[in-house]
């Protein structure tokens, strides 16, 4: 690892005054699951860490009724998400899979904010996020905006984060009457990364259906989505759902998986999804 | 760059100048002779590392030095107590839940803090705590029956 200097503010403003005077030679630290490993191989050699883990405003995980979300502070690591009593009561497919990600000591220290901000197309808190249109709020010197984690992540590991900008939570909209799978298939059950990840979930009679490590980024399905809509399910609409769902998806071959593979497993996953969400009537 | 931190390991207070750019399993290592939290694959994977830092079980390779600052530590040899081992430590032994050992503190650790947030867990629980913690040696039978064992006996941990 190379030498840095390590910074520990206590306020989102020294952050955001920090990230703009050192600019690209500086790289936020939280749970320090990936970048420590990213230092330590050298693929990142910044000159200044910047931990916000001293943070109080980052901290908690939060619901507002009147305004109907969650709000999900970046400090929140994947075991607090996981055993929180409002995220499995509305997402309990979000809390698993949190719980899915690497093992748990590194769930103490992961948060589902630094797997977002990372923007790894298998980031495992992602697809349920996608599926429930969350939105990411950023602060950075002109104030807060929010975007829709749709466009949030644009490609491999690249974000429309700006220079000074930090996101210090997520907010989840909250839904009646809602059901939702997550999956993942991976080689082995604990501390490995997804071959496929997946989660759709029903609202109403509408499906919406997001996939990781099948594209440059974590996608919704938006045309077998719209082809779901208000469709009774059968055999024959689950095939159909299948072909179109195969479309929308451009996997590749690496070390974890084939092309090939990823595209039966991206049936499997429509296929049993669509008939759990669908069993002992509504 | 020299940082200042002030911390606790196994009850101990200790104030240390470290880099910014040595993991907590150097500082314990190297700076501080505790050598009982070993390094095995430097990247969250194997758990050998684990060390329990404000009662929760996490990987020393993936902490910078200067986080530790304000944190309580526990590692493998602060669990025994005027040279007595926990039951946890006998139970390991008498199953004969290690062979070559390397492993084993990591597992001690996921373990311990399994027990002191619930003295109760079932099989499933173990297996969960553990699933953090590679062993090439014993096929995790023994440990997981070690633990099982100190949760049915009267004792507790």
């Amino acid at each position: 690892m190379k030498e840095f200097e390590y910074l520990a503010p206590t306020t989102i403003k020294e952050v955001v005054d920090l990230l703009l005077k050192y600019k690209n030679k500086a790289c936020i630290l939280n749970g320090g699951t990936d970048v420590v490993i990213r230092l330590r191989e050298r693929l990142i050699s910044p000159e200044y860490i910047i931990d916000i883990k001293h943070i109080k405003e980052l901290k908690g995980i939060n619901l507002n009724i009147k305004e109907k979300y969650l709000f999900i502070g970046a400090l929140s690591t994947m075991n607090e998400i996981s055993a929180n009593e409002y995220v499995k009561k509305y997402y309990p497919y979000y809390a698993e899979a949190c719980h899915s990600v690497g093992s748990n000591q590194v769930r103490n220290r992961a948060t589902s904010v630094g797997n977002i901000v990372n923007a790894s197309p298998l980031a495992d808190s992602a697809t349920p996020l996608y599926a429930l249109d969350a939105t990411l709020i950023i602060e950075g010197q002109n104030g807060r905006r929010e975007v829709p984690i749709r466009e949030f992540i644009t490609f491999v590991r690249k974000t429309v984060l700006q220079e000074g900008e930090i996101v210090i939570g997520i907010k989840i909209p909250l839904y009646e009457n809602t059901k939702g799978v997550f999956s993942k298939n991976a080689r082995r059950r604990e501390v490995d990364l997804s071959n496929v990840c997946a989660t759709i979930v029903k609202i109403g009679n509408e499906y919406k259906i997001a996939f990781g490590a099948v594209a440059p980024t974590p996608i919704r399905l938006t045309k077998t989505e719209e082809f779901l809509k208000n469709k009774e399910i059968s055999d024959k609409t689950i095939e159909e759902a299948k072909e179109l769902a195969i479309k929308e998806v451009s996997p590749i071959d690496d070390i974890r998986a084939s092309k090939e593979y990823r595209l039966d497993i991206v049936k499997v996953i429509i296929d049993r999804s669509l008939r759990e969400l669908n069993q002992g009537g509504e | 760059m020299e940082y200042k931190i002030n911390f606790y390991v196994n009850d101990e207070p200790i104030s240390l100048v470290v880099k910014p750019n040595h993991t907590a399993l150097r500082v314990l290592r190297e700076q501080l002779d505790l050598t009982g939290s070993k390094e095995g694959c430097s990247a969250g994977e194997c758990g050998a590392c684990t060390i329990i830092v404000d009662n929760k079980p996490m990987n020393a390779c993936l902490i910078l030095a200067p986080e530790l600052d304000g944190v309580h530590i526990t590692t493998v040899e602060g669990l025994s107590k005027d040279g007595k081992l926990t039951p946890l430590q006998e139970s390991f032994i008498s199953h004969a839940a290690l062979q070559c050992g390397y492993c084993t503190p990591g597992f001690l650790m996921s373990a311990t803090a399994l027990l002191n947030e619930n003295p109760k867990p079932s099989r499933e629980e173990i297996v969960d705590a553990i699933s953090g913690n590679l062993c090439r040696c014993t096929g995790y039978k023994r440990i997981i029956e070690a633990i099982e064992d100190v949760v049915n006996s009267k004792e507790g941990r």
